[in-house]
């Protein structure tokens, strides 16, 4: 009896129960698969999926689609999260431009991403220039907002020691507030990776021309082809895993210093 | 006890500028519609390589006063003089030590203490020796590239106190610079700071609540009352340095001090009262 | 008395911009089709709301935005409770709940789509699971943030279970929680007005796509500065519920 209830807590780890829910759901999926008729039409079998991540490996349109996708949220990162610093450092060190900038910058911010999209569409056309400004607006509006309350954060007490040292404007932004403000500008930045992953997607299942994970599933939705759905979904969720697992470490590594007082 | 000036001291360099005066200082904060008078008629002279250590209960203003002569505050009325010259802004001639110790955590302790000398129009190499002669000055050889967060909060404040040396200002300011240290570490530093001063004879002016550091440090001490700030008191500590911290003539002023500070709320000036025993 | 440039910045800056735009309007430096003045878009507004077009696509969004986020929120938090407070639930569920909340919400509109078609369920569930994941985090992570000694306190002075919950479980979660609810109400409606933007049959953002296809600028202006005015004011509304409901939390 008691050998019993060991051996079952011996070979029992934790991470096992875990399994439990994806498992069943694929039982059910597969299930539902099989039964072939009007479900067959909505459900694949799991193998279906799997052939189906084989072909769009060996023919090289994943790794295409996934570049591209990935090509622009990190392009739009790049230029939106650029000008989102540059605006941010400039509200963060004069009131006048925090002034007379942030009515505008709250104003625009209220408007879902997403919504931009005909309009952008509209003046710039359904292709990559209109799904990069959307990307780049992304990362553009959480860089901003970091960089400015950085910036705002510095303690006067840091800034006080630069007076006593009889530093410039540039001395002071450059040796005190930019190294102070940096951990939340990077706060911001990390945001600003996830919400460009996400819009990514985002302009690519609305505007559906063109190369992209996004278009990709939405036009395999369009020739009901949920194995290919269920493929670009993988890579969706893997990338943001990957993203959210490196924004931790990242995280963890830059803001080291920020536990400890000056 | 006689009075020994400092500059009778043997092996005590002597400077012939670092004094500070100031004359008539009135500096109140303005809330909506009430003023809060900080400070009233505020005199005090130092003379050049003098040590003066100024005590009093918190809100009696004396952070502020250090602010004004550091020149981080340029709103009073009155006049700050060093050498004769009107103080107005801040100046590599005036150092200051915080009572936190103020590195930048993203900096080591060496580019901490250059940066001090970032605006000093010298050698790369004169700022280099500058440098590494002050982190041998305040004991901290070998520590040239730790930063802030790896060292302890009593060599934190040694790499502060050589970074607002490292310009060989005329005179340092020290506001409350131990009052976050330990017992241990505030007495050791004390020594010091004692010894630093007198390899390195500058004017210093300490802002402390520690009795026993004023007259430890101080050729005078001066005790300030709050509700506004001002001199109720002035003690010439007349004893050679190095001191003896368990001389009784200490001990004897530190009581004195104390039951000023602690029993008289509205003292009329230099008046000292005597322990009264039930109030302590 | 000192002019107040901050006000006179934060004022002039937004309606300077109204005037340039205006102006280039006015100046026909651009044709209609790429841009059209404010008072167009002023005119369209009235047009859409004389129609009953804006009321009609708006309450569409509104109705189903309340479905889907009543239904993601509390289900979200009912799930986060459940999570933090069994360790069996943690351990079954907590991995996968882990992994799907790193898939953008987005990402599965065309799955939904093709296992539930463009129908008001579509709507409401991807609306629902914008919704879910960050109250079921937000309760989960504020549950588990409960401070040891807030239970050692209560366990101290003998308080019964109910009073264990009323006087601190909920006051010490709840900020946390209504802070995930907040922002998982201006996730739902960023995801609905995508949602409606890719199956356009209703709501605010088929009158945009719809008049992006027609070329009706002004129209996608108007549903624009109506989608951010609605985004605001959900969560201004929110954010006085939310001040309301945590008085004692500065006071």
């Amino acid at each position: 009896m008691t050998l019993k209830t060991l051996n079952l807590n011996a070979f029992k780890p934790v991470w096992l129960l875990g399994l439990i829910p994806p498992v069943l759901f694929l039982l059910w999926w597969d299930h539902e698969a099989a039964k072939g008729g009007a479900n067959a039409l909505a459900f694949v079998s799991l193998a279906q999926v799997g052939q189906a991540l084989i072909d769009m490996f060996s023919s090289g349109e994943l790794a295409l689609s996934y570049g591209s996708s990935l090509g622009r949220a990190l392009s739009g990162l790049l230029i939106g999260g650029g000008i989102g610093t540059l605006v941010g450092i400039a509200m963060g060190l004069s009131k006048p431009v925090e002034w007379a900038a942030s009515p505008i910058y709250n104003s625009f911010r209220q408007v879902p991403i997403l919504g931009w999209l005909p309009l952008i569409g509209l003046w710039f056309g359904s292709g990559d220039l209109s799904k990069l400004i959307i990307v780049a607006l992304s990362a553009f509006y959480p860089t901003v907002l970091y960089t400015f309350e950085g910036l705002k954060q510095v303690e006067a007490r840091l800034l006080d020691v630069g007076r006593v040292y009889r530093l410039n404007g540039w001395q002071t932004f450059w040796r005190i507030q930019w190294p102070a403000a940096l951990p939340s500008i990077f706060t911001g930045l990390f945001q600003a990776l996830a919400f460009t992953w996400i819009s990514t997607i985002g302009v690519e299942l609305l505007f559906s021309s063109g190369a992209g994970l996004g278009a990709m599933m939405q036009q395999a939705q369009l020739q009901a082809r949920l194995d290919i759905v269920l493929v670009c979904i993988l890579f969706v969720g893997l990338t943001g895993f990957a993203i959210n697992f490196l924004i931790k470490r990242l995280s963890q590594h830059v803001l080291s210093w920020r536990s400890v007082r000056a | 006890m006689d009075y020994v000036p400092h500059s009778q001291i043997p092996g005590h360099k002597v400077k012939q500028t670092g004094a500070v005066s100031l004359k008539g200082i009135k500096k109140q904060f303005n809330f909506k519609d009430r003023e809060l008078k900080v400070l009233s008629e505020f005199s005090l002279d130092v003379q050049p390589g003098e040590f003066v250590s100024i005590v009093g209960p918190s809100g009696c203003g004396k952070s502020t006063l250090l602010r004004l002569i550091a020149g981080l505050d340029d709103t009073y009325d009155g006049t700050i003089t060093l050498d004769g010259q009107r103080v107005a802004g801040t100046s590599l001639e005036r150092g200051l030590v915080f009572q936190d110790h103020r590195l930048f955590p993203w900096m080591t302790l060496e580019d901490n203490i250059a940066l001090a000398l970032t605006n000093r129009q010298i050698s790369k190499d004169a700022k280099a020796k500058l440098v590494a002669d002050h982190i041998a000055l305040v004991g901290l050889k070998g520590f040239e590239k730790a930063f802030p967060h790896q060292l302890s909060g009593g060599m934190a404040q040694r790499a502060a106190i050589a970074r607002s040396l490292v310009n060989e200002p005329k005179v340092l300011l020290l506001d409350e610079p131990f009052g976050a240290l330990d017992a241990l570490t505030r007495v050791h530093l004390q020594g010091e700071l004692q010894r630093i001063w007198l390899a390195q004879g500058s004017t210093m002016i300490m802002i402390t609540h520690d009795v026993e550091e004023a007259l430890y440090l101080g050729d005078r001490v001066v005790v300030m009352q709050a509700n506004p700030g001002r001199i109720t008191h002035t003690v010439d500590v007349n004893l050679p340095h190095p001191r003896d911290r368990a001389s009784p003539v200490l001990h004897r002023l530190k009581d004195e001090i104390l039951a000023e500070l602690t029993n008289v709320p509205e003292a009329p000036n230099s008046v000292v009262r005597l322990i009264k025993g039930d109030d302590q | 008395m000192k002019p107040d440039l901050k006000l006179i910045l934060s004022v002039s800056s937004p309606l300077l911009l109204l005037i340039v735009w205006q102006a280039v309007t006015a100046f026909k430096l651009f044709p209609p089709e790429v841009l059209v003045s404010p008072t167009a878009v002023v005119a369209a507004f009235g047009e859409v709301i004389a129609t009953g077009e804006l009321q009609r696509h708006l309450s569409e969004s509104l109705t189903r935005l309340a479905g889907g986020f009543t239904t993601g929120a509390s289900l979200g938090l009912l799930f986060g409770l459940a999570l933090a407070l069994s360790k069996t639930v943690e351990q079954v569920f907590g991995p996968t709940f882990q992994a799907l909340r790193q898939i953008p919400v987005l990402a599965f509109i065309p799955m939904l789509i093709l296992l539930l078609g463009i129908d008001e369920v579509f709507k409401i569930v991807i609306i629902a699971k914008a919704a879910f994941f960050p109250v079921a985090l937000a309760a989960y992570d504020s549950v588990k943030g409960v401070p040891k000694s807030y239970f050692e306190v209560s366990s101290l002075y003998r308080a019964p279970w109910w009073v264990l919950i009323s006087k601190i479980l909920i006051p010490a979660t709840i900020p946390n929680i209504l802070a995930g609810v907040r922002l998982s109400l201006t996730r739902s409606w960023l995801v609905l007005v995508a949602a409606e933007l890719i199956v356009a049959d209703s709501g605010l953002g088929q009158m945009m796509e719809m008049g992006r296809q027609m070329f009706r600028l002004d129209i996608v202006m108007v549903g624009v500065i109506v989608a951010g005015v609605i985004g605001f004011g959900l969560d201004r509304l929110f954010q006085l519920l939310q001040a309301h409901a945590l008085r004692w939390k500065t006071a």
